[in-house]
């Protein structure tokens, strides 16, 4: 990845992350997620407008492409600020699926959608999977063939595309020639159906019904190991990213507990001073904690050695961990929080909701520990 | 066959010049030419007949005070340096030896000791003459210590101490004792406490060793019937004991927490699975594996708090929280380890497995008195509450 000529990526990292916090704060991203529940696409696409001026779709583009260049830290700083404060728009979602296109062998359907996507003009989602359980992108499932003059005729279904409803297009993993490839595919394309899942968080996944879909030659975006290794970038950064949503939900979720704990008062006494209750937050703030600590160790990795190999077993560290912890932390707080906390109107439930989701996406803990143990070498030393 | 004597020389001028990973393979090194093999992975703690010779072989190296300045005997080491040389031990499978005169009681010297304390007890400390046990717990006072009774009364120029002290590690070996003892009762149970130093061979005091659930004799109930103590003895102030004992609660806190200790664990369970061919089996493996990634994530846990005492800075009280995970952990891992070797586990002592020769039960033993000692686990989560997330008293 290229580094910004002007800023370091240190100063563009805590820039980015001080006109999050500001956006977040005057925005209510809470109140829009409220709003937008349960009603297609889930989020406020004129929010998403905004969000691209602030530049964050560009974070991880490079400079050369017209993004911002900035690492994966900025990328962590704000989804995690951005699920803190429940922002429903996709930003995860287009910043994994940008990847692809990132990684993805220069072209000018590469050139002409990032720099759509930097204008906020394109949403794009990551269509990789073609049934529930472990990611395999060797497994033939979604198939395209010839159609004559270098356009290809697409079958199949991709499942679990999250930010894929009232998306512009796809990047859609499928195998041609007997072997892996990634295509561009606009959501307006004759062939396409989106078929919209209510997700536990009230938006929206889809599943897309390729019947007969022509693509023409230039939306062939990658074919062969290239394929693989944007696919593969693309995922990972997705499961940086859900860390760092899971994280910043499950702080949001602690600390809203600990404000409860702090102020409620039963026995005429605040519910904080009783020592069970004492207990079960210290062993939340333990698991934010230990979560915390394995996202920075993964982030200083990276930095010193950005090899895929790394990522990839990192990205199934960090969202084992973050899943787990935001598990314990989300459940643990509707408890705290007593009746309160299971109704719609407390935060709360905001974050046990989209934790559901984030740790069900592209794997579970058990998943991710599974792979984790296929992918990193042996502890004892 | 013991090998020779190790050379005594070749150490620099000043172990803080090298830089640091220089300074980690120099002690990797050494520790690996002169460990003996007796003190290292031991089944419980060890006894001062097991470590002696290592002992003697640090003293004589000038390491066996690591962080005591350099005019007394010590390395002179930062916090930093401190903490390789811990986990350059603790890599090797050195057990711990009865150290508390060189991590409690210099210090303590150093800071409140009298010059002719120092004169008398610091030579004798580094060289393993005195060898120190604890005197703090109490029969009704573990937890809530500054409820403790045992009593030491001025008369004329000593004074004189009535009652009792229990969960006193290897106090059969030691030959001293530094001892908390109420010498007046304040408006709060914390004053009064005064801070003393006591001969083990003082008539009228009785040593009984406990025999603990492992079978092991490594606690004692010690016993003081009008024990005579000059009041010489006493460190600091009168009546100002409690603030000496608390106030070593600096970057040592970071041992308690290590991930050596359940890392040592693991690899036993590694060695029961391995045997027990479990590694083909899903069920065990994902439970092995969540094991593990929690103990590589306390080790980043960890880190981050080295770091923090690399960059000089002081450590606040949510370092707790890595004793805490640490402890539950290393319990958590000698249970798999007993599941793991099935019928095995009802074996006492070292049990023939598919070649290999493991003791089964010792982590199990072993990661008991951790979640207990060194403040309670619960009696941490009540500080961490209080102190870092700001819950009411």
């Amino acid at each position: 990845m290229t580094e910004p000529s002007g800023v370091d990526p240190d100063e563009g990292c805590a820039l980015v992350a001080r006109s999050a916090a500001d956006y977040l704060a005057r925005s209510d991203p809470l109140a829009r997620a409220r709003r937008w529940r349960d009603r297609t696409p889930g989020y406020d696409r004129e929010a998403w407008r905004e969000l691209a001026s602030l530049g964050w779709p560009a974070l991880l583009i490079p400079e050369a492409d017209g993004g911002l260049g900035l690492g994966l830290d900025s990328m962590v700083a704000v989804v995690r600020a951005g699920a803190a404060a429940s922002l429903p728009e996709p930003l995860t979602e287009v910043l994994a699926a940008a990847q692809a296109l990132v990684h993805a062998p220069t072209s000018a359907t590469r050139t002409g959608l990032l720099s759509r996507i930097v204008a906020g003009e394109c949403i794009v989602a990551l269509a990789v999977q073609d049934e529930a359980g472990p990611i395999d992108l060797q497994r033939i499932g979604t198939v395209a063939v010839s159609a004559g003059q270098g356009a290809w005729r697409v079958t199949g279904r991709k499942r679990f595309v999250a930010g894929g409803v009232g998306a512009d297009g796809y990047v859609v993993h499928a195998h041609a020639d007997h072997q892996p490839v990634l295509f561009w595919v606009p959501a307006d394309c004759p062939g396409l159906e989106v078929l919209a899942h209510a997700q536990a968080d009230g938006r929206f996944m889809a599943d897309l019904v390729f019947a007969d879909l022509v693509l023409p030659p230039d939306h062939l975006l990658a074919s062969g190991e290239p394929a693989l290794a944007a696919a593969w970038a693309a995922i990972d950064t997705a499961l940086i990213g859900s860390a760092a949503e899971l994280l910043g939900l499950s702080q949001r979720a602690l600390d809203l507990t600990l404000d409860y704990l702090r102020t409620r008062t039963q026995f005429d006494r605040p519910i904080g001073a009783f020592q069970a209750l004492q207990h079960r937050a210290v062993d939340l703030y333990i698991h934010q904690r230990i979560g915390e600590s394995v996202m920075r160790q993964l982030l200083d990795a990276l930095r010193h050695d950005p090899s895929a190999e790394l990522r990839t077993r990192g990205a199934s560290r960090v969202k084992a961990r973050a899943a787990r912890s935001a598990r314990q932390i989300t459940r643990e707080a509707i408890q705290l929080h007593g009746a309160i906390g299971f109704t719609d109107d407390c935060e709360v439930g905001m974050h046990v909701r989209r934790a559901l989701v984030l740790g069900a996406w592209l794997g579970s803990e058990l998943e991710h520990r599974r792979r984790y143990a296929r992918l990193a070498p042996p502890i004892v030393d | 066959m013991s090998p020779p004597s190790p050379p005594t020389i070749d150490a620099p001028a000043d172990w803080e010049a090298l830089p640091l990973e220089d300074f980690r393979l120099r002690v990797r090194t050494w520790i690996e030419a002169w460990c003996p093999d007796e003190v290292r992975y031991p089944a419980g703690r060890l006894r001062w007949a097991q470590s002696r010779e290592w002992w003697s072989r640090l003293y004589r190296r000038g390491w066996i005070a690591p962080g005591w300045p350099r005019e007394h005997g010590g390395m002179g080491l930062s916090p930093i340096r401190q903490i390789v040389m811990l986990e350059e031990l603790e890599r090797h499978g050195c057990g711990r030896m009865p150290d508390q005169g060189i991590t409690q009681v210099g210090p303590i010297l150093l800071r409140y000791g009298t010059e002719a304390q120092r004169s008398e007890y610091l030579p004798k400390t580094l060289s393993g003459e005195a060898i120190w046990c604890q005197g703090y717990s109490e029969p009704n006072a573990g937890s809530d210590l500054a409820s403790l009774q045992t009593s030491a009364r001025l008369q004329g120029d000593r004074f004189v101490v009535d009652g009792s002290k229990i969960w006193t590690t290897l106090a059969m070996d030691a030959t001293h004792m530094y001892l908390l003892a109420r010498t007046s009762r304040g408006a709060r149970k914390q004053q009064g406490i005064s801070f003393l130093l006591v001969d083990m061979s003082t008539p009228g005091i009785t040593v009984r060793p406990i025999r603990n659930i492992a079978g092991d004799e490594e606690f004692c109930q010690v016993f003081f019937d009008s024990v005579e103590i000059p009041r010489g003895n006493l460190v600091g102030r009168i009546d100002e004991g409690w603030s000496i004992a608390k106030s070593l609660l600096g970057f040592e806190r970071l041992g308690i927490g290590s991930p050596r200790r359940p890392r040592q664990a693991f690899a036993r369970l590694e060695q029961v699975a391995r045997a027990r061919g479990l590694f083909g089996d899903p069920a065990f493996l994902d439970r092995y594996t969540e094991l593990r990634m929690d103990l590589e994530d306390l080790s980043a846990a960890y880190e981050e708090f080295v770091d923090q005492v690399r960059r000089g800075e002081p450590l606040g009280a949510d370092v707790s929280l890595l004793k805490i995970w640490g402890t539950e952990l290393m319990q958590r891992i000698s249970e798999l380890a007993l599941l793991a070797a099935e019928d095995h586990a009802a074996l006492a002592g070292e049990v023939a497995l598919e070649g290999s020769s493991v003791n089964v039960l010792a982590p199990f033993y072993s990661s008991r008195p951790g979640t207990i000692y060194g403040g309670s686990n619960e009696i941490q989560r009540n500080i961490l509450a209080t102190t870092v997330l700001g819950l009411p008293r």
